[in-house]
């Protein structure tokens, strides 16, 4: 009986999984076809052959390789920082007490609260008085603390933080950099995966700030470079879909990665507490 | 050095002489917290306050992005407050948001609880199955749903017409463009939300559901009475990212039905219509002025929502 | 463990020093022009081909997807420099207010060269002040496309010339298309969307919303607001339209699956109906539209006040729009001219397959060559929005009376922002 109801579960894991995947299958497969066979209805479902004349295209049109280096460091930068200032903020917001730490943080998610298209006038504004537009300072640096992480680390250290351990810790004679760095980030790492990940994947397919700041073909990243495939009266969608899943691959791969982090982890944080 | 979180510093009886001195040698012995939060706050002075208060400023003014601006008084709210479009944006945002975020929130939990299970195999390969929507970029999401929800030659109208089912305008209703922007954001958003759930529940350590069982509680008792508990600040970190998430939400609107938000505006989300009113109509002082109404909306609404998680907490 | 995290450490200090590097790579006397452009708004060769042309300039070519207007606007509001060189399509009016921004083109030696252009597109890039900030690139002359094979089972002309004579005027083409009506019992429509009939039939005007003083002139017979308006209405009413919207991908099954006979469009639509309907090919014909001759789209390349080299970056302009190079762009990559010598070469006269051997080149250059000048502006975008809109709504069953007075009314309060 048990059995089928794990049987059960496992069919509607499947089948949600088949939701989650099919756009994406369907996305490889319009990257095998031409324009006019993407267009085509009804929809082709299966594999086409231009799979390579439509790669070999897009390394035409655009520095690929370049772009997906500068991509590369442009999102490796920001999660490595954006990793250390939010778990150390996160972190102290959750398991410390200081005079004006709730307005403080009040005020830290009033600023998520803003939409990013109203203050992209005067962001830039600020980036011209910098000497910053054109330049990857741009679009690592402002974001490099942010509040979406720094709130997600507070409420995932809350729970798993024991304040037990970080007692322990200060009788043992721990300073406040060696508590964060030695007992709480081992046991924050899956959050941490998290939020690599997350920060990793946004800072890849953010598109239009890259765009605005932007100023040298070389410097592109990958999301600016394939939409510059967008022509003025007609686009061509067999290209820019087959560039677009040859900019996922490298995601996926991180992601493959990273995900090994969640369960061993847990493990090891675990026998720590 | 830091001071752990149980006693908090309570420095409200003081003499108005001695307050200002206990107020910087409290600072000062908290410095290292200080420390630890600057930089964000740094961060925000230097390059979120000045776009803050310069939209503050400009949300008073006339301005199209060139010309001089004229100091156009309240006249943007006042404009913004009897524009039916606003109201139908809100309306819009409000409900998609509601299509959407119920039931993404339910089933991601479903889905990290199914993954955490120990029956299930293969659990790396799903988590990426389920994260794969997340990290795909919008141009692709935009191209892949604009076929799938077709008016007369969508995939799904092929679908059903396979079993013999009339098609479906979709995007000639205004619940048909909702529900596919919905759908959109489900798919997109479901399998993130169970990462981060999955996250907080492997924190949840293992002994406490052994104790339970040890107690004779039952799967359903020890969900309700151990998981539930402990992820409830991951939970409402969720809730309030979707809120703030979902009260912005722009592209898939704009990808799947166009800056005008389609038939009869049903996908026109605030977002989409403060994009429009800055960079396709141009007026950039009345879009501040929408981005400050929005501002207030989200926070009135993020308020709502974390009373509803910590209150359904207390009991 | 603690390795990982010193690595970290590590790769964040290498990453603050990387990010100070910077490329540059231009030689000391050079002078580099940064150009804006749209991928295919602009023929690559021949850009490549300025180096070549200008042994001292470099130029900085980058092609600017989707969000092009986003971030010159961005770029305009925040008041800093933007590129030598920038590409505008047909909403140029919109920065006629900001033309103090770009060089005035005549200042710069671009009186001599106004004869060589078609004067309608010429005069789209002169303010009403007479400051020109802008210079034509391409065009976008207006035809009938349609499908010979379906016009004939229906009974009507089929040669381009017959099908103009007898559909002249829209009054007539949609008669054309109750007949298509009555021979394919409503399967086979005569057009795509009401916004494509009330689109063309302003493009054919020479006034619409405003006169050059930017008064609001769509109440006044001359406009042809309310007339597009009416004919849009009625095509929608008499039931000839499948309501599916220019270019999605809707549209493009349409029109590969026969539901559409013919619409309206510009030059540019050739290539968007070739990637749509391949099946169809060698079915299609052009003749002039009914109505008249109208443009829609085109760019235009403007020079910044910010522009160091004004005097280089126009005759790297000038160079690469004069006639000769149209011709080349044209058959590189499908831009329309704007010279009136290019539109006499031979090659617009090539037969396509995909339109049965007719020379459509033919009909758009007689086209390209009747547009009337018309001035569009500044608010055009948002009260054309504001008016498609509304004519959607009666698409989808809204009563035509009120939503045109909800139109005025919308209109009249924009006027007023």
């Amino acid at each position: 009986m048990i059995r089928s109801k794990n049987l059960l579960l496992y069919l509607g894991l499947i089948l949600g999984l088949i939701v989650s995947v099919f756009p994406f299958y369907w996305l490889a497969v319009m990257a095998t076809r031409t324009t006019p066979e993407i267009y085509s209805f009804p929809p082709k479902l299966w594999f086409g052959s231009h799979l390579f004349d439509n790669i070999s295209r897009v390394f035409d049109s655009i520095d690929f390789f370049r772009t997906l280096l500068n991509t590369l460091f442009v999102a490796a930068a920001s999660t490595v920082l954006v990793l250390f200032f939010d778990s150390l903020a996160g972190y102290t917001f959750a398991k410390f007490s200081f005079p004006g730490k709730k307005w403080l943080f009040v005020l830290l998610l009033a600023t998520m609260m803003a939409p990013a298209q109203l203050s992209l006038v005067p962001s830039f504004v600020i980036m011209a008085k910098f000497g910053w537009v054109g330049s990857f300072k741009a679009l690592i640096i402002p974001g490099m603390a942010n509040a979406f992480g720094i709130f997600w680390i507070r409420q995932y250290a809350e729970e798993s933080v024991p304040s037990e351990l970080l007692d322990a810790g200060k009788i043992d004679g721990c300073g406040f950099f060696r508590l964060y760095w030695n007992i709480s980030l081992p046991i924050l790492r899956p959050a941490l995966s998290f939020l690599g990940a997350f920060t990793f994947i946004g800072a890849w397919n953010d598109y239009l700030w890259p765009l605005i700041i932007l100023n040298d073909e070389r410097k592109f990243t990958i999301q600016v470079a394939l939409a510059s495939l967008n022509g003025i009266y007609t686009t061509d969608y067999a290209l820019v879909i087959a560039g677009t899943l040859l900019a996922v691959i490298p995601l996926i791969v991180m992601f493959l990665f990273v995900s090994k982090q969640f369960v061993s982890d847990i493990a090891a944080g675990a026998i720590k507490s | 050095m830091g001071e752990p979180l149980r006693q908090p510093l309570e420095p409200r009886q003081v003499h108005a002489v001695s307050a200002k001195r206990k107020w910087s040698s409290a600072i000062w012995k908290h410095r290292k917290e200080y420390l630890a939060i600057s930089p964000f706050y740094i961060l925000f002075a230097v390059f979120g306050l000045f776009p803050i208060l310069f939209s503050m400023y400009l949300s008073f003014q006339k301005w199209d992005g060139i010309s001089e601006m004229t100091f156009n008084g309240i006249n943007n709210y006042r404009f913004m407050l009897t524009d039916p479009e606003f109201w139908k944006a809100v309306r819009n945002t409000l409900l998609i948001w509601i299509y959407s975020t119920i039931p993404m929130l339910f089933s991601a939990l479903v889905v990290a609880f199914l993954l955490n299970a120990s029956f299930v195999k293969f659990r790396t390969f799903f988590r990426i199955g389920y994260f794969l929507p997340n990290v795909t970029s919008l141009v692709a999401v935009s191209i892949v749903f604009s076929t799938i929800f077709s008016n007369n030659y969508g995939l799904l109208n092929y679908i059903f017409s396979l079993f013999g089912l009339n098609p479906v305008e979709w995007l000639n209703h205004t619940w048909g463009i909702q529900l596919a922007v919905s759908f959109m954001v489900i798919w997109r958003w479901v399998g993130y939300n169970a990462v981060i759930y999955l996250a907080g529940l492997q924190s949840i350590p293992s002994v406490l559901y052994e104790a339970a069982k040890i107690d004779g509680a039952s799967g359903v008792q020890s969900f309700f009475r151990i998981t539930l508990p402990n992820l409830r600040p991951i939970i409402l970190f969720t809730v309030i990212t979707s809120t703030i998430g979902g009260m912005q939400i722009f592209t898939e609107p704009q990808v799947l039905v166009g800056n005008d938000g389609g038939a009869n505006g049903g996908g026109l989300t605030i977002v989409l219509y403060l994009y429009r009113e800055v960079f396709i109509n141009n007026y950039f002082g009345y879009g501040s002025a929408v981005g400050w109404g929005m501002f207030v909306l989200i926070a009135l609404f993020s308020i709502f929502n974390w009373k509803m998680v910590q209150g359904s907490g207390a009991k | 463990m603690t390795k990982t995290r010193n690595c970290i450490l590590c790769l964040l200090i290498v990453m603050f020093m990387l990010s100070g590097c910077s490329v540059n790579s231009s030689t000391p006397n050079q002078k580099t022009l940064t150009l804006w452009y749209w991928n295919r708004g602009l023929d690559d060769k021949l850009i490549q081909a300025v180096q070549k042309q200008f042994p001292d300039v470099r130029i900085n070519a980058q092609k600017i997807g989707g969000d092009f207007k986003s971030k010159l606007k961005t770029t305009l509001a925040a008041g800093s420099s933007g590129p030598d060189i920038v590409a505008f399509n047909d909403w140029v009016t919109e920065l006629f207010p900001s033309a103090d921004r770009f060089y005035n083109l005549y200042d710069l030696g671009a009186k001599e060269l106004e004869p060589d252009y078609l004067d309608w597109k010429w005069q789209l890039g002169v303010t009403p002040e007479g400051k020109m900030i802008a210079m034509p690139i391409d065009t976008g002359p207006t035809a009938l496309f349609y499908r010979e094979d379906l016009f004939k089972q229906a009974g009507l002309p089929t040669d381009p010339e017959e099908v103009h004579k007898q559909m002249g005027t829209w009054e007539d083409y949609f008669k054309a298309g109750e007949k298509l009506n009555q021979a394919f019992g409503g399967k086979v429509k005569l057009t795509d969307n009401i916004g494509g009939i009330y689109t063309q039939v302003n493009a054919q005007s020479d006034s619409v919303y405003f006169d050059k003083n930017e008064e609001f002139i769509g109440e006044t017979p001359a406009s042809s607001m309310k007339k597009a308006w009416d004919l849009a209405v009625q095509a929608s009413q008499k039931g000839l339209l499948a309501n599916t919207n220019s270019f999605t991908s809707e549209w493009n099954a349409a029109m590969n699956n026969g539901k559409i006979a013919s619409f309206v469009g510009a030059v540019w639509c050739k290539q968007i109906l070739m990637d749509a309907a391949p099946d169809t090919a060698g079915k299609w014909r052009v003749a002039r539209a009914p109505g008249g001759d109208g443009n829609n789209g085109g760019s235009f390349l403007a020079i910044m006040k910010t522009s160091k080299h004004p005097k280089e970056a126009f005759e790297v302009m000038k160079w690469l729009l004069n006639p000769d190079n149209q011709v080349t762009a044209f058959k590189d990559v499908n831009l329309f001219p704007s010279a009136t010598k290019a539109l006499d070469a031979p090659i617009m006269k090539e037969k396509e397959d995909f339109f049965g051997g007719q020379s459509t080149g033919d009909i758009f250059t007689e086209s390209a060559r009747g547009v009337k000048p018309a001035y569009f502006g500044t608010k055009y975008a948002n009260l054309n929005g504001i008016v498609s809109r509304e004519l959607q709504a009666v698409a989808l069953g809204k009563n035509p009376e009120t939503a045109w007075n909800a139109a005025l009314k919308r209109v009249k309060k924009e006027l007023l922002r």
